[in-house]
């Protein structure tokens, strides 16, 4: 997406996006948000040798795709809920169905499921890209609003401390 | 790390646990992706631990600032692999089928410990609790289980011809 699509967005989606592409992590590994529609989110990351999970094979490291499942899913609950407010992860499962092979990027799809006041509920799925095989699921719970917390922290806010 | 149920073995002695030590050490340094995060292994009071050194590639959140929770993931899923596979008497290396996290308490950006528990070690699969704190570990800032196959021995073979 350009910025005239961005345009489009509301303040609140397009700060966050923008805030999602500035985390020192999501830089390192380099995650890119793809797209951001109303509820649903992609992002892709091209896999590097130093996220092996091997020193001899070209599998992916399973904590790779957690890290992207977490962004997308903390993005995904901006885009769903269409107003800035810090969040934070509550639990996040993931089920690694396949090995992912790094000579693809991979692609992340996150779905708002359900919105309340306080939580929103997550899924997310892990592609290898241009092919339809999922590589894992994850299902995240995010708190909403909350307090002395700006925006996605990927773990608890301060009031839990 | 240590075991539950009856036969939890008792780190008997400094020699015991230093090899545990090296050999979480030597596992950990098969895996690149637990090399470029600076996952290091340390001998703690009760057993063995993993140290996770802050810096600023694993923050999450650069106003509070905070740990990214996929960091967190990370250093879950890398300490029960390592776990499960020093506990496995072929050291098989175990793929990770799943992992539930649960996040306790704000991630600060510092230094981060993981104590791993085997709740069951089976004949293919092996489950592992893993659990997080920065400086007391009293109050843990995350909580994770990790279910990991251990490859059969047709498997083991198959994948070392196709590689």
């Amino acid at each position: 997406m350009n910025d005239l699509n961005k345009l489009q967005h509301s303040d609140a989606v397009t700060t966050a996006w923008q805030f999602t592409e500035q985390v020192p992590h999501g830089r390192d590994l380099g995650m890119q948000v793809v797209s951001v529609d109303q509820g649903q989110v992609c992002m892709r990351l091209t896999p590097q040798s130093w996220m092996f999970a091997h020193k001899d094979t070209k599998e992916i490291c399973t904590s790779v795709l957690y890290s992207l499942a977490d962004s997308a899913g903390g993005l995904a609950v901006f885009a769903g809920a269409l107003e800035l407010m810090p969040i934070a992860t509550l639990d996040l499962r993931m089920d690694y169905l396949r090995p992912a092979i790094g000579d693809r990027a991979l692609s992340a799809v996150a779905t708002c499921r359900h919105l309340s006041d306080d939580v929103a509920f997550i899924h997310c799925d892990i592609l290898s890209e241009g092919n339809r095989e999922l590589l894992a699921t994850a299902n995240a719970t995010f708190m909403r609003n909350t307090q002395g917390q700006q925006l996605h922290a990927g773990g608890r806010g301060k009031e839990s401390a | 790390m240590s075991t539950t149920g009856d036969s939890a073995p008792q780190i008997s002695g400094t020699a015991e646990s230093a090899k545990e030590c090296a050999d979480w050490q030597a596992l950990l340094e098969r895996i690149p992706y637990a090399q470029h995060l600076g996952l290091e292994v340390q001998r703690g009071d009760a057993g063995v631990l993993v140290h996770l050194p802050c810096r600023e590639a694993l923050i999450g959140n650069f106003m509070l600032p905070a740990l990214h929770g996929g960091v967190l993931g990370a250093l879950i899923e890398l300490t029960a692999r390592v776990a499960a596979q020093s506990q496995d008497a072929e050291t098989r290396c175990p793929r990770i089928l799943d992992s539930h996290i649960n996040y306790l308490r704000s991630a600060k950006a510092r230094s981060t410990f993981a104590r791993a528990d085997i709740i069951r070690q089976g004949r293919r699969t092996s489950l592992v609790q893993v659990t997080c704190w920065q400086g007391d570990d009293k109050k843990p800032i995350a909580t994770g289980q990790v279910q990991l196959l251990l490859p059969t021995m047709a498997a083991q073979q198959e994948d070392r011809h196709g590689h």
